[in-house]
């Protein structure tokens, strides 16, 4: 076995970042929430960089890149025909049944570059298949509500140009919609150019009901303030894709540790990089009912 | 020093060595604590298990209490290069007896077991524990575990606030702890040196007087990197061991000047990530090659580089006894 290695096959603005789509031959599908470790094949940055899977189609896989650092700006240079080094699908992605089977609600909450893994989320939901069973008709509205679940996406970005990144998701709502779900999408953008102006957790706060399960994707500060709001609603559940620096993405360097609420530390690359919300930021929502 | 080898015709030259009575099918080894062959195999596929990419396996540092390790961030990227400060995670040495090594034991290469200390006596408490665990494991007579299973005392990790470096940093230190090591361990025993001296060689000297069969050069250089917005310093340890190819020839200084002065053999390090690297460290003198920070990004990198050497070997038309000390000559 040799280091897996992959071609560029396109490359296009994506509102403030790139979507890559490499070519790796035998690539075994992941799961939404799933990562992989790239690098340029030409002289470059020393280590990977980890980054979520976007979008899978056979052997092609995407990835939405913000050109932020020296390895993100190295892989957003990259052009059609180059080489890169693709490993993955590694880690722990969303729980995307258990997020389901509660019959709550679903609430995306990505932050900028965070929108990254949401397109698979929204297939996967797709996936399990429940959004096809319409309930009766002359059912109780809250009922309606309960067997056949809303999707609701609440996208911050920082300006209108990241904000275009929101068409990532475009697909996956309108293949929902085809099933059956009633899918709702908010943007909020910091300079107000598009959605509402302000905070995507300005839109949580507004719109968290009892129930929700929210998949989480964004900057750590976005993400504890989302679990703080967590707490004002009962029986809210939610899973963070967290970030952090890694070396091997594989469980040798143990670089990429977090600390859990029970005062542990864990390597994100291979116990997350999704966690349960009172894993990584303390205890549970209100109403008192999360383990 | 010689490397006992075999001079082959054809394409792929032999470039299996000896590190005392353990038989490596090629120099190339992993540097401890950046190679999990376990959580790679999960992740990455179970030939990590059945053909490990390295010639003998060394696990990361075991101490004697288990260790939490440091606090987050502990990596960061440098030019041509890491810093780390994990700060040796374990669970201690009754746990690893209890559950590393068995699984250790079935793997298919020879093993280079590491123990970290704050004492000479933790040092030697382990080599007990190791000793009576392998006697129990795989027999301890000729033909058990001393043809399978070495140990490497890590004295030179800069990432932990006492012992471990601060011996490898003193010659009567090392020796205390090395002899101590000797008097209960029978098998073959490495000791691994720290660059973060002034001279190294007089600790190599002392390393090798007290028992070592072979040194390992070298640990990582300590360093520290900010954090570029608030200009603080970065890692949670706040220093850290820079590691890739920026200490290459840093390390190569010190294979080289290592090897003139000891006859034991040498396990060479730092920044090993191309061939060329695997010649340059032989030629100053490394019989052995460890592979340390480039495995994070290519995990069969070890394997890889063994390829290599043979057809260098084999281009050449000369075998490791040729390429290892050619430096010097």
């Amino acid at each position: 076995m040799t280091r897996p290695r992959g071609e560029i096959m396109a490359r296009e603005r994506m509102g403030g970042y790139w979507r890559i789509r490499i070519r790796v031959p035998g690539w075994r599908s992941g799961v939404a929430g799933q990562f992989a470790m790239l690098q340029p094949a030409r002289p470059g940055v020393f280590l990977t960089r980890a980054l979520s899977l976007h979008e899978q189609r056979g052997e092609d896989v995407s990835f939405l890149v913000a050109p932020i650092g020296e390895g993100t700006q190295d892989l957003c240079r990259c052009r059609g025909g180059e080489v890169v080094w693709v490993l993955g699908p590694l880690g722990r992605g969303f729980p995307l049944d258990e997020a389901f089977q509660s019959g709550g609600r679903v609430v995306v909450v990505a932050g900028g570059v965070g929108i990254a893994p949401f397109p698979p989320v929204l297939e996967g939901l797709l996936g399990l298949g429940l959004g096809s069973s319409v309930p009766d008709a002359g059912a109780a509205a809250d009922q309606i509500a309960r067997e056949r679940p809303d999707l609701l996406c609440l996208l911050g970005f920082r300006d209108a140009a990241q904000a275009e990144a929101a068409s990532v998701l475009d697909r996956g709502v309108v293949s929902l919609q085809a099933a059956g779900w009633r899918t709702r999408v908010e943007l909020a953008t910091e300079d107000a150019g598009a959605g509402h102006a302000g905070l995507v957790t300005d839109l949580v706060a507004e719109m968290l009901m009892p129930g929700d399960r929210l998949l989480v994707c964004g900057p750590e500060r976005m993400c504890r303030a989302v679990w703080a709001l967590c707490h004002r609603r009962p029986q809210v559940r939610a899973w963070f894709s967290l970030e952090t620096k890694m070396a091997c993405g594989f469980g040798s360097c143990h670089g990429c540790v977090v600390p859990l609420a029970d005062g542990g530390l864990v390597p994100v690359c291979r116990r997350g990089p999704v966690f349960a919300g009172e894993e990584v930021f303390g205890p549970a929502a209100g109403g008192g009912d999360a383990p | 020093m010689s490397a006992r080898t075999k001079r082959i015709e054809g394409a792929a030259a032999d470039a299996s060595v000896e590190l005392g009575p353990l038989r490596l099918a090629h120099p190339l080894i992993n540097a401890s604590g950046t190679l999990d062959l376990f959580e790679a195999a999960q992740a990455l596929g179970p030939g990590f298990l059945e053909d490990p990419p390295v010639a003998c396996y060394v696990p990361k540092t075991v101490t004697l209490l288990p260790r939490r390790g440091n606090e987050p961030p502990r990596i960061l990227e440098t030019a041509a290069g890491m810093l780390n400060a994990i700060g040796l995670p374990n669970d201690g040495v009754e746990a690893f007896v209890a559950q590393e090594l068995p699984r250790l034991l079935g793997l298919p290469r020879p093993l280079l077991l590491n123990v970290g200390g704050f004492s000479a006596e933790d040092y030697v408490v382990m080599a007990e524990i190791l000793r009576a665990a392998l006697d129990r494991h795989a027999g301890g007579g000729a033909k058990g575990w001393r043809s399978r299973v070495g140990l490497e005392m890590n004295i030179s990790c800069p990432n932990v606030h006492s012992g471990c470096l601060s011996i490898g940093t003193s010659p009567e230190e090392t020796t205390a702890a090395v002899a101590g090591v000797r008097r209960v361990w029978p098998g073959f025993l490495v000791a691994k040196l720290t660059p973060n001296v002034t001279d190294i060689v007089p600790v190599a000297r002392a390393a090798e007087a007290a028992g070592a069969d072979a040194l390992s050069l070298v640990n990582t250089f300590k360093g520290m990197a900010l954090d570029r917005a608030t200009l603080l310093p970065y890692l949670g340890n706040v220093t850290g061991g820079l590691s890739g190819p920026a200490v290459k020839p840093l390390a190569l200084r010190f294979v080289y000047e290592v090897y003139e002065a000891v006859s034991v053999p040498l396990i060479g390090m730092g920044g090993v990530s191309v061939v060329q690297d695997v010649l340059d460290f032989m030629a100053c003198g490394a019989r052995v090659v460890a592979v340390g920070a480039a495995g994070f990004a290519d995990p069969w990198l070890p394997a890889k580089l063994a390829d290599g050497l043979r057809t260098e070997l084999a281009s050449r038309g000369w075998t490791v006894g040729d390429l290892v000390g050619r430096a010097h000559k």
